[in-house]
This record gives structure tokens, sequence and C-alpha cells, in this order.
């Protein structure tokens, strides 16, 4: 990955970050507002790796764990798991179909939030938030329509590393 | 697998293994430190820090909400004009009837010494520059923190009735958990039976009234205020109506559902509740 992909990476969470505690929380749909660091996440395990998405999704959850009470670490760890998760699911499937993404986004929505509650779980947090099925679809839904603006955004910036850098690179 | 690929997949496996530890070890960090640890210090530091620019970007982005919102209700606008018109004539009606109440009730207050033990809230304005990341909670982040004389535990109200909590509190930021949030329970009464209970968020527009008794005289429309009881809220704020009494299956209890006057969507700025020491009130109760 070239350093202008990192800064660009670094500079997506950070937005995601700041989108997702002062925008998304007036745009609700069917009552339930997207994760878009859980998105961005996934996305960028599908374009750039497991490894890029697990980086990406635990900075980016541990932001999230930062700016509200709530116990530090968990959404990282949840975020960072299924970012490499679709990782992994990418290199399975091969394929740069816009599908791959909007599928992975929709399972691992449910598989980051159980995957949440059941760490909670046993951290023995006595007062888990409740389930609700309706707004668990709405937020995957949200999150899936999100992907198809993320995914091509994603992929466009992929700052390919110089001809010349390559040729001196086999150079050397 | 090409054995160049090897190398590789074990480094992706160490980084994956690190961030696990890293996290985990955080996680048991912050569970087991009090609140005045590190990494809450760090939470509240970072809160102040990041405040300033949610609340930049809310202003921003609340005209565009507002017209989208504008642009739905436009049918229904013009309706809710003329109901509008016909109760401004109603409450001028009211406010007719209200003034010679007034004068009686202040003149029993002040035979009743009310007003002593009211004097010492004072009320801290707010602006909310931030809301819940995520689906499972109900909290709103104001832009006033312990500079302002914001502590834990202390009601937040608006003209239209009762807010929440303060539940985490910065220099310059405060975390305020929502009357509407599951983990949210407030010790409320009935305006006109008196009959006093617990009134439960449920992380949707409804409340969950509990009353002490089963058979507590609870009718639709009754106005449920606080009860003061708890420290952190004084007596007589108004929180909702109520919206149904249902007795459940079992005959056991009643359900009664209670609808909050703030609309919660709306708000961008609200009133601390400043309570002398409202946590050694709540502690002092646990224990």
């Amino acid at each position: 990955m070239s350093r202008n992909r990192r800064i660009f990476l670094a500079i997506v969470v950070v937005l995601a970050f700041v989108l997702q505690l002062s925008v998304f929380p007036q745009f609700k749909l069917l009552g339930a507002q997207p994760d878009l660091i859980l998105v961005v996440s996934i996305v960028v395990a599908v374009t750039d790796g497991p490894v890029a998405g697990a980086i990406v999704g635990f900075f980016g959850g541990m932001l999230q764990d930062i700016a509200s009470p709530q116990v530090m670490g968990v959404s990282a760890l949840t975020k960072t798991l299924a970012a490499f998760m679709a990782g992994m699911l990418k290199d399975f499937f091969m394929t740069y179909s816009i599908l791959l993404p909007v599928l992975l986004v929709f399972f691992l929505t449910f598989f980051e939030l159980f995957l949440h509650q059941g760490v909670l779980l046993v951290l023995g947090q006595e007062q888990l938030p409740p389930l609700n099925a309706a707004t668990i679809f709405a937020s995957a839904l949200y999150n899936v329509l999100l992907t198809f603006i993320i995914y091509p955004l994603l992929r466009r910036f992929r700052f390919p590393v110089k001809e010349e850098s390559l040729s001196m690179a086999k150079r050397a | 697998m090409p054995a160049s690929s090897r190398p590789r997949t074990n480094r992706n496996r160490i980084i994956l293994i690190v961030i696990i530890i890293i996290c985990v070890a955080v996680v048991t960090l912050y569970v087991r430190e009090s609140d005045s640890g590190p990494l809450h210090k760090i939470q509240n530091f970072f809160l102040d820090l990041v405040s300033p620019i949610g609340g930049a970007f809310a202003k921003i982005v609340r005209p565009i909400k507002d017209g989208f919102v504008n642009l739905l209700h436009l049918p229904s606008l013009s309706k809710e004009r003329d109901d509008l018109q016909r109760q401004v004539a109603q409450l001028r009606q009211q406010g007719i009837k209200n003034n010679e109440l007034e004068n009686e009730n202040s003149e029993l207050k002040r035979l009743m010494r009310w007003e002593e033990t009211q004097a010492e809230f004072e009320l801290v304005g707010a602006d909310i520059v931030g809301q819940s990341p995520d689906n499972w909670q109900r909290l709103m982040i104001l832009s006033r923190g312990s500079s302002s004389g914001i502590k834990k535990y202390m009601g937040v109200e608006t003209d239209e009735g009762l807010v929440g909590r303060v539940i985490s509190v910065g220099s310059r930021s405060s975390v305020v958990q929502l009357i509407t949030d599951s983990r949210s329970g407030v010790g409320a009464r009935d305006q006109r039976s008196r009959e006093t209970g617990i009134l439960d968020g449920q992380n949707g527009s409804i409340l969950k009234f509990d009353p002490m008794k089963d058979d507590a005289d609870l009718k639709v429309g009754d106005i449920i205020e606080t009860s003061g009881l708890g420290g952190t809220c004084p007596p007589g704020v108004i929180i909702g109506k109520v919206s149904s009494v249902k007795t459940r299956s079992s005959g056991l209890a009643r359900l009664v559902e209670v609808k909050p006057f703030v609309k919660f969507s709306q708000l961008d700025k609200v009133l601390v509740i400043i309570t002398p020491e409202p946590e050694s009130v709540i502690l002092k109760e646990a224990q």
C-alpha cells in the first residue's frame, strides 16, 4: 500500500468518525442509524486486504469507544474481527463485483453486533442494550446503501505506485 | 499454498493477534479502573476535543435536515397551523384563569416555604453538539462540562420537560443519558393522583411507568412529572402524558405507557439543573 493511500485512509477514518457522531444521528432511516466506521473497515478489507481492514477497524472502533461512555476497546475489537473476516472471505471468493462488499456488509453488521453484545455479556455488564430485530435489520440495510457510495470511492483513490519507483525497485 | 504467500499469511496473523491483545488489554484496564482512572480521563479529554468539531458539523447539518423534514410534512402543515390557532385562543382563556391560580399558589408556597428549597437549583444552558454514535444507546453530548459546574448525575431539561441526566463529564463537555435510553430510570409521579413510581426508557419514543402500587390510580391523559426522589432532579419537572394503561395478561401488573413531551430529534439547546452533590445522593441511596 502506498504512503498516499495510507494518508487517504487515515483521513477517511477520521471523517467517517465525525460523520458518525454528528451527521448520521440526524438522518435516521426507519429509526436506525448506520455504522459508517464498520462499512469503511469492511470495504477497506475488500479493497486492500484483511490486515488493512483490521487496522482501519481497530482505529475507527477505538475512536468510537473513546467518544462515548462505553467500555473502551470493545468496538475496536469487534470491528477489527469483522473487517479481518471480510478480507479473508474476499480472498476466498476472488471477485471485484460490488455484490461481494454489499453482502459482506449486510451479514457482518449482524455478526459485529452480536459479537459486541457477547463481549459485554462476558464482561458482566449489568444493563445490556436490548436488541431490536427491526432496528438491526434497518441498520444493516442502511449500511448496505452506504456501501454503494463508499466502495466505488475507496476503489477510485488507489494511488498506484509510480512506474519509475517500480522499475527502480526491480533494478535494486 | 505457494511458498511466497506463507510468510505474508504469518505476518497477517501476527498483526491480528497483536491488535486483539491490545484491545483485550484496554478492555480489561477500563473495566477494572475507577471513574477517575487514566482511560476514563482519556475518554473525557477526547470528548472535550471532539465536541466543538461535532457541534460545527451539527450546525451545518441541522438546517438541511429541517428542510427535508419540512418538505415531507408540507401537506400536514396547513392543518397543523389551523389547530395551533385554535389552541392559542383556548390557551389565552386558560391564561387568564391561570393568573388567578398562580396568585393563590404563590401565597400557599410562601406559607409552605417551598420556594426556599427550590432556590438551591440553578440552571446552566448548553448546546447539543453530538449524539450517540450507535443504535443501542440514547445519548447526547453537550457543549458544557465541569468548568460550568456540571457534575455526574445532574438532571437535564428544556421548557418542554425532562430530557435526561448527565452520566459523564469532561471539563468542556458532558454526556447526557436521555430518559428514552433503556438503562434510564427516573423517579416520577402522577400529577393528578400523586401516585409515585419509576419511569423507564425503552430505546423508543414511549416510556414505561412502573407505579409503586399495583392498583395505582392512573388514567390516560394524566401528566407525569419528576417525584424528586433520587436527588438529581427537583420535584415537579414535567416529563410526559400517559398514553395508555393496559392490564397485563397475567393480571398481576399494569402496563402504563407515557409519551414524553420533549421532541428529542428537534433538540438543539438544553438546561442542566445544578443540584448540590448529586453523585453523593446516588451513592448514599445505593448503600
